[in-house]
């Protein structure tokens, strides 16, 4: 499927019917977004344990534990 | 020394709050200036949505009335500051005419802190929309015009707080911070934008952006000012999740100590293969001062600039979809700005996944600096932001405007919760301000502030403004 095709339908899930300009910008903006996520998966720190096999040893950040930090 | 109504407004709190304490002027005297220049001014410069005339003129007559009965609050007793207006507090449109008529029942906390400190809210600073889409000629509300040149922009999201200090038509103000938007102001326009440490300032009261990314906090003239400004509006607040029950405290204390044996960390893999030309004859030397200042300089590793843009941008717009989206289904958001509108939709087909992979990646970052911060620096360094302050947008910049290699280096202070200020480093070959940023372990502003300064007052670029 197209990025434009998927950019339509993931806004259909939210009830939203983007215009034909609204789409050629997302189309791109999609496929930014889709690198992006490329890089950050690509970065995620774990630990192997089996071949094919890791342990994720990175928790997504919590907006209110800054302060143990301390 | 004063001499002239242009410096009295031009001029940091610490001196105008002196010429207070002394009798030597007034709040009437300084409000009546600021507001004669926003009269004067303010159609050419935009930085402001709605002026308090009346309101500020009565606090004004109040302030100086408890102040000759000798009970002086400290140094932002009677001083005019300008808010953005995303803030609650009076008229509030978030930079939207979705929002024209709105009016707030109550002032946000951190604005009614501020009023308790004795500042003085003279008016509501224009703002990117919802702190997100940028404004340009074409949009409801126009940009506010750098009064270092007017055709060039002031930066965003703050972008009417930081253009009503740059034109002496505020003291200070508040701004908001999702990825840079109070720092990258304050590089545009000449001065110090301090974002503290997450949870240290509330956000109660303040449209969201991103409930894990935004930040409130000061811009300012000078380091010092900042931290006056700082002690004014931080405070636990128990109706914010995010706020921090931390004490505050003298955020300059440390003013004036030097930095002599002290560490500071460049973090040169965000930005040596891509900060431009004008930046970088600026900020190199920059960080010479601070090696003759007796600071020893460490390189410490960390992300790129594209890891750090991705994970930054797909978090925050992820959010505001999450914020607006029920806006966009029910009309509202069709009054939206066509740039705001589109990031919205971007920020939709963000999947949870990837969501929580940027989470995962913000929690690494953080614990590298603050591996870093705990042993082997006191600060960290790098330029605020990598590219020249931009010219005034004439039409719609599109999705591709913060969609490819954009030298944006504050969002990882945003993402990571560590406080960070922007200060003065020099001027580009167009003559505009730029800006280098310092950052610190949570809570511990009052160090970095100490780091600040003293970069500050052994440069001469805080003691520049604008002729206007």
């Amino acid at each position: 499927m197209e990025s434009r095709d998927i950019v339509k339908a993931k806004l259909a899930e939210w009830g939203l019917s983007p215009s034909d300009a609204d789409l050629d910008e997302l189309a791109p903006a999609y496929e930014t977004m889709l690198r992006w996520n490329k890089i950050v998966s690509d970065m995620l720190d774990s630990r192997p344990m089996t071949p094919g096999m890791e342990f994720p040893t990175s928790e997504p950040i919590l907006i209110h534990d800054i302060a143990r930090y301390r | 020394m004063i001499s002239n109504p242009k410096q009295l407004a031009h001029a940091p709190i610490t001196e105008v709050a002196d010429l207070i304490k002394k009798k030597e002027t007034s709040p009437v005297e300084v409000v009546d200036l600021i507001l004669s220049r926003i009269s004067e001014l303010d159609s050419t410069i935009n930085a402001y949505i709605h002026v308090f005339e009346d309101e500020s003129r009565a606090a004004a007559k109040a302030a100086e009335a408890e102040i000759a009965s000798g009970s002086y609050r400290g140094p932002l007793h009677g001083i005019p500051i300008s808010i953005k207006d995303i803030y609650e507090s009076g008229p509030t449109t978030c930079g939207s005419s979705s929002l024209v008529g709105y009016v707030a029942a109550e002032d946000c906390q951190s604005v009614a802190n501020l009023k308790r400190a004795g500042a003085i809210v003279v008016g509501k600073a224009g703002t990117y929309e919802f702190a997100y889409g940028a404004p340009t000629l074409e949009t409801h509300f126009p940009p506010t015009r750098n009064a270092w040149n007017q055709e060039f922009e002031c930066g965003g999201s703050s972008s009417g707080t930081g253009g009503s200090i740059a034109a002496g038509l505020a003291y200070a103000g508040m701004g908001s911070c999702t990825g840079g938007s109070i720092r990258w102001p304050a590089q545009c326009c000449g001065h110090v934008g301090l974002k503290a440490t997450y949870g240290r300032v509330s956000r109660r009261g303040v449209y969201p952006l991103s409930w894990s990314l935004d930040h409130t906090g000061p811009l300012a003239r000078t380091v010092a000012d900042a931290g006056h400004m700082l002690r004014g509006c931080a405070g636990y607040d128990p109706l914010d999740q995010a706020s921090a029950n931390v004490p505050v405290t003298d955020f300059n204390a440390k003013l004036g100590r030097d930095i002599k044996g002290m560490k500071i960390g460049l973090l040169r893999t965000i930005y040596e293969d891509n900060y431009e030309p004008g930046v970088k004859s600026a900020f190199d030397p920059a960080v010479q001062v601070f090696e003759k200042l007796g600071a020893e300089i460490v390189d410490i590793p960390t992300i790129n600039l594209r890891q750090l843009i991705a994970i930054e941008f797909p978090n925050m717009w992820a959010d505001a979809a999450a914020i607006h989206h029920r806006n966009l289904r029910t009309g509202g958001g069709d009054k939206y700005g066509r740039h705001t509108r589109g990031y919205m939709l971007w920020g939709l087909l963000m999947d949870s996944t990837a969501y929580l992979n940027s989470l995962r990646a913000r929690a690494q970052v953080r614990d590298q600096l603050l591996d870093a911060l705990t042993t082997q620096v006191d600060a960290l360094l790098l330029p605020t932001v990598g590219f020249q302050t931009p010219r005034v947008l004439e039409s719609d910049p599109g999705l591709g405007f913060l969609g490819g290699e954009f030298s944006f280096y504050t969002p990882i202070f945003n993402f990571t919760g560590l406080p960070a200020v922007s200060v003065p480093c020099g001027f580009d070959q167009d003559h505009m301000p730029v800006g280098l940023q310092i950052a610190g372990k949570p809570f511990d502003e009052a160090t970095m502030l100490q780091v600040a300064y003293a970069y500050e007052q052994a440069t001469e670029w805080h003691t520049m403004h604008p002729d206007i």
